[in-house]
């Protein structure tokens, strides 16, 4: 079945929301972690998402689909994604028209990862620190900015905060 | 620019974060001061150091307390969580709003928690000097060794370093490999492989050109040094008893262990030591960290001085 049949075939078109697509094939749970879809969905209760998995992709061979029908990914959310699948795409969707997102790999990130070191100040209940990295991106590795410990691209999805 | 301008009112949270010239300055401070011996007592009388040390010190503690009071400084704080409010549960942010509050010119802070340094400079306008953080750094460590290693040398450039022992946990190792990766130097890192040195710090020297090398022995390469860098195998990191034991012997450093060694080597140890380091070292010309030790004072005086916007 050619690209794009299959979802329209399984899910309507959503008028408000973001499709994250070309998403690697069966990895469409670790970008619903890092996106911390579920903890949307808790919140608002009239968000409703759609995880299409193994769908026949002309670029990826088989890729997966998320569609958030009536919530938009969080930009900083999509660039941290991009990390760890730079294939992915956004698309915006207001009112039925469409608008790309490219997800950048970001310089430097702020509360949304934490430290692998146990011991990092950043990860002291009480002690209000956010975790904040920078990003060595010929290493595709992200550097704790207080401990220095190193975490590569691929290990992100452990490390979000919930 | 004057002597003490690239020092004035800075942080000093981390060996990364020092060049060359910034070294070569703290150095040249501290050799200048030993022949002037005397010369920075009271340069800074009537001003506030605050030494907050969650983590207990007796050595790092004492060596800052000393500096201060030469200095001409008063000393407040505490020299371990026992008796201060850190028992209770009061946060390094709330200690050091505490102390600025109570108009302290300089922090000293040692703290278990990797980072803290970092964390504390961020949140105090107040300058903070860094005694240790959890096994990340020991900053001013990094300056006594170096300081050790050009008295017995004249130079640093050209020397080759091993540093052997607990690199991984060991702060003292860490900073004085970023302090060297300023310098051209051999470095090799002599541990056994779950004690080897951070991927950070390895990651940061190859930034810099420099490729240390790791050994697993002594012995291999124990010929070709100019310095060796020794640190403490704690029993309590390796978490097979039988792993220790079986490598605990391969890390001692004793005579039959140097017994290729240039006549030149220098033996470098940040103490205190327990029995990685043979007593039969001392009266040697290897030995070289009573003079090290020493170094801690002056040192200490002369960063001091710096940052509080005197002139070395």
């Amino acid at each position: 079945m050619p690209e794009g049949e299959a979802d329209r075939m399984l899910v309507s078109r959503i008028e408000e929301g973001t499709v994250v697509d070309h998403i690697p094939d069966w990895r469409a749970n670790t970008v619903s972690r890092v996106l911390r879809l579920d903890k949307l969905a808790r919140m608002q209760a009239d968000v409703s998402v759609v995880i299409l998995q193994n769908v026949a992709s002309r670029h990826l061979g088989r890729k997966d689909i998320i569609k958030i029908d009536r919530w938009h990914v969080d930009e900083k959310d999509a660039d941290i994604l991009c990390l760890v699948f730079p294939t992915i795409t956004v698309n915006y969707i207001d009112e039925g028209k469409v608008s790309k997102y490219e997800p950048q790999v970001p310089d430097t990130i702020e509360g949304r990862i934490r430290c692998p070191e146990l011991n990092c100040i950043s990860n002291t209940e009480r002690e209000p620190v956010t975790p904040r990295f920078s990003t060595l991106k010929k290493e595709s590795l992200l550097q704790c900015r207080y401990c220095d410990a190193l975490l590569a691209f691929a290990s992100v999805p452990e490390y979000v905060r919930t | 620019m004057s002597p003490g301008t690239d020092f004035l009112g800075r942080d000093v949270v981390s060996a990364r974060d020092f060049k060359r010239d910034q070294f070569e300055q703290i150095l040249q401070g501290v050799e200048d001061f030993e022949k002037h011996h005397g010369s920075l007592e009271g340069a800074q009388r009537g001003k506030l150091a605050a030494l907050l040390f969650f983590e207990p010190s007796t050595r790092t503690y004492s060596s800052f307390q000393i500096a201060a009071e030469k200095l001409g400084m008063r000393v407040s704080g505490f020299a371990g969580p026992t008796g201060s409010s850190i028992t209770k549960g009061e946060t390094l942010h709330d200690t050091l709003r505490m102390f600025e509050g109570y108009g302290a010119d300089v922090f000293v802070i040692r703290h278990s928690k990797m980072g803290a340094a970092r964390f504390a400079a961020e949140i105090s306008d107040t300058p903070v000097i860094s005694a240790g953080d959890g096994s990340r750094e020991h900053p001013t460590q990094a300056m006594v060794d170096l300081y050790a290693i050009k008295k017995a040398f004249g130079h640093i450039d050209g020397l080759k370093v091993g540093m052997l022992g607990d690199l991984r946990y060991g702060r003292t190792s860490s900073s004085l490999a970023y302090a060297l990766s300023n310098f051209d130097v051999d470095i090799t890192f002599i541990a056994p492989e779950a004690l080897q040195m951070r991927p950070e710090v390895i990651q940061l020297l190859k930034q810099r050109g420099s490729t240390p090398k790791k050994e697993s022995a002594l012995k291999s390469v124990a010929k070709d040094l100019d310095v060796l860098y020794v640190t403490r195998i704690q029993k309590e990191r390796i978490p097979d008893p039988t792993e220790y034991e079986r490598v605990k012997g391969m890390y001692e450093v004793n005579l039959e262990a140097l017994r290729d060694a240039k006549p030149s080597l220098k033996v470098l140890h940040p103490l205190p030591r327990v029995d990685e380091l043979s007593t039969d070292i001392d009266e040697t010309n290897y030995a070289q960290y009573f003079v090290q030790a020493a170094g801690g004072l002056p040192l200490r005086m002369v960063l001091l001085n710096l940052i509080l916007g005197g002139v070395s």
